[in-house]
């Protein structure tokens, strides 16, 4: 059986798992490594269709193994997931995107029924960026089951690169608001592990947002809550976004152009700095009308 | 003095009646002179000026002026308010104790401030006619009272050196070349010879004062940068710790499984490969090929 042709092993494949007269139970071993071999078999020849086929079938052969035999339980599903990932990214080439999106799921289960947390997430990342230009909410949902797998395993720091990633989608998409929350969850799983560079850069990156939306009461608000966090307060960014937050008071553009400029803003995510160097969006004057007259409300309200 | 004694004093306009008077006085004094000696001449030279001080102009005018005319008498209090703030501010130069120079200034200042409120005032008051006054005396009086601002502003009270004085702190060690004593407004007087060669170190300090923080700008831009990777790297590593952990557990439990399967492959290679089983082995083979041999032999026969 050097390297026979792949449709025949598929065909001898399906012989196997097919359920007729002369066959009570599918003979799911042998038919899952014969899959296997076509499977491989069919990449090479760069038949991703079929290739794909062959992986499904295989991945559904080791659970089936799984399932029947107790050896191997340890080893099936972990075999069972590698054979969905093969399939979801040349489901990925063939450009079959809710294929995606299902393999890469089904694989992330399987992981996780192996218990190991990583490779479930690690799985969900790739269909996520997969995805991220195609259908970018499902991307964002893949993101954040994978940031909640991680989180749930206790090991929140391998999930600061998902949190970026998803908060670059967010900000693609111009669905700021959300952006500037998820930014936040990422400041709560930076201080679960300590990680206080981190959580400062986080909160800082979800001030900009807020004011690069123009929304100058909700970054004073954001700012003030992150105050209370005691290692946020004695930070650079913290200093850094008081400066920010003094120049849009005083109205002055040429020092907001160079607090962007400064170094804390710098060290963030180059997402976020492109955001930052477009401050100030709006005019400024409008700000201090909106404070003026909600004072003039206040007054009327106590009168 | 000596002149006053040969000349006339002009008559002032008040005092006409008091003149034929002091003439009749004169005239005995001058007939005395010839008798005397110098000290002599200089003490009756004083008892002269005393007795004819009322004709003294500028005192009169003075005298005159607290009489009656408000515009003068609001212009006179000022014009010696600024005598006076000139004065301190001399002093403060001298002054050496920093904290007397500190509140000298400040007090010239409150003095500039309330002088610069009073000059409204003073204009309102120019513009009003004042009986007896000519029109040329009115414009004068605008003149004066317009050019009273510049003078007010030009009195130094080391606002101008503030910042400078801050710097020149360090450079406390050339005390020979105070140049934080002089103020802007001073080049112009009579120390202008004294500060020129603090002028051009000064400029030299000025010029390395300013590559140096230029140079500690990008300094501390770049000790930023550390910073921040080093933080990133801090992270990174704590992050890998658990990874680490795993791994040396794992590598463990294998080394620990290859040396069971190593040990068990000897023992069973040795069980193999042992001398009583290769002897016993020769011997059966030799008896084999004896038994062959004896065969073959009478097979030949």
């Amino acid at each position: 059986m050097a390297t026979p042709d792949p449709d025949k092993l598929m065909a001898k494949a399906d012989k196997l798992t097919k359920l007729s007269f002369t066959r009570w139970t599918a003979d799911w071993k042998n038919a899952t490594s014969l899959y296997e071999q076509a499977a491989i078999g069919y990449r090479f020849r760069k038949d991703n269709e079929k290739a794909k086929e062959a992986f499904e079938k295989a991945s559904k052969g080791q659970e089936m193994i799984s399932s029947d035999c107790n050896l191997d339980k340890l080893d099936s599903p972990w075999d069972a997931a590698k054979h969905m990932e093969s399939a979801a990214a040349l489901a990925k080439e063939l450009g079959h995107w809710n294929e995606v999106s299902d393999f890469y799921k089904r694989a992330s289960e399987l992981y996780r029924e192996c218990g190991r947390a990583q490779p479930a997430s690690d799985a969900l990342a790739k269909g996520a960026s997969a995805l991220e230009d195609v259908v970018p909410d499902e991307a964002i949902q893949l993101y954040t089951d994978a940031c909640v797998i991680l989180e749930e395993d206790g090991r929140e720091q391998m999930a600061f690169d998902l949190y970026r990633a998803a908060t670059s989608v967010y900000v693609k998409l111009e669905r700021y608001a959300d952006a500037a929350t998820f930014l936040l969850r990422w400041g709560i799983a930076a201080d679960k592990c300590h990680a206080v560079n981190s959580q400062c850069k986080a909160y800082l990156s979800a001030i900009i947002i807020y004011l690069y939306m123009h929304d100058f009461q909700q970054a004073q608000k954001c700012y003030n809550d992150c105050s209370q966090i005691g290692a946020f307060l004695s930070s650079d960014q913290s200093r850094c976004a008081s400066k920010l937050f003094s120049a849009y008071e005083e109205g002055d553009v040429e020092e907001i152009k160079r607090v962007a400029q400064s170094s804390p803003i710098t060290h963030l995510d180059h997402v976020i700095i492109r955001l930052a160097r477009k401050l100030p969006t709006g005019d400024l004057k409008e700000l201090n009308k909106e404070e003026a007259k909600e004072e003039v409300l206040d007054e009327n309200d106590l009168t | 003095g000596l002149l006053f004694l040969f000349h006339s004093p002009p008559p002032p306009r008040e005092s006409h009646l008091h003149c034929s008077e002091e003439r009749g006085d004169r005239e005995e004094e001058l007939k005395t002179i010839s008798k005397m000696s110098v000290i002599d001449i200089l003490t009756r030279v004083d008892a002269i000026c005393k007795k004819y001080d009322k004709y003294d102009v500028d005192k009169l005018n003075a005298s005159n002026v607290s009489g009656d005319d408000a515009f003068a008498r609001l212009y006179a209090s000022i014009e010696s308010d600024i005598d006076s703030a000139i004065q301190k501010a001399e002093r403060a130069c001298q002054e050496k104790n920093r904290a007397a120079a500190v509140a000298l200034n400040a007090e010239i200042r409150r003095t500039k401030a309330r002088l610069s409120e009073e000059i409204p005032k003073l204009q309102r008051l120019a513009l009003k006619k004042v009986k007896g006054l000519s029109k040329e005396e009115l414009a004068i009086r605008n003149d004066l009272v317009l050019a009273l601002p510049d003078r007010i502003q030009s009195i130094p009270d080391g606002s101008t050196n503030g910042a400078k004085q801050t710097g020149s702190w360090t450079s406390a060690s050339h005390m020979e070349i105070r140049f934080d004593s002089t103020s802007d407004g001073m080049f112009e007087s009579e120390y202008f010879q004294q500060t020129e060669e603090s002028s051009q170190f000064r400029q030299e300090y000025e010029m390395r004062k300013m590559k140096q923080d230029q140079g500690l700008d990008i300094i501390s831009e770049g000790l930023d940068t550390l910073k921040n990777m080093a933080h990133d790297m801090n992270e990174e590593l704590d992050r890998q710790v658990p990874l680490m952990d795993e791994i040396d557990s794992k590598v463990d439990k294998a080394t620990s499984d290859l040396k069971n399967t190593n040990v068990r492959l000897k023992d069973t290679v040795n069980q193999l490969r042992s001398s009583r089983n290769f002897c016993i082995d020769i011997i059966l083979l030799c008896i084999i090929l004896g038994i062959a041999a004896y065969l073959y032999n009478v097979l030949k026969k």
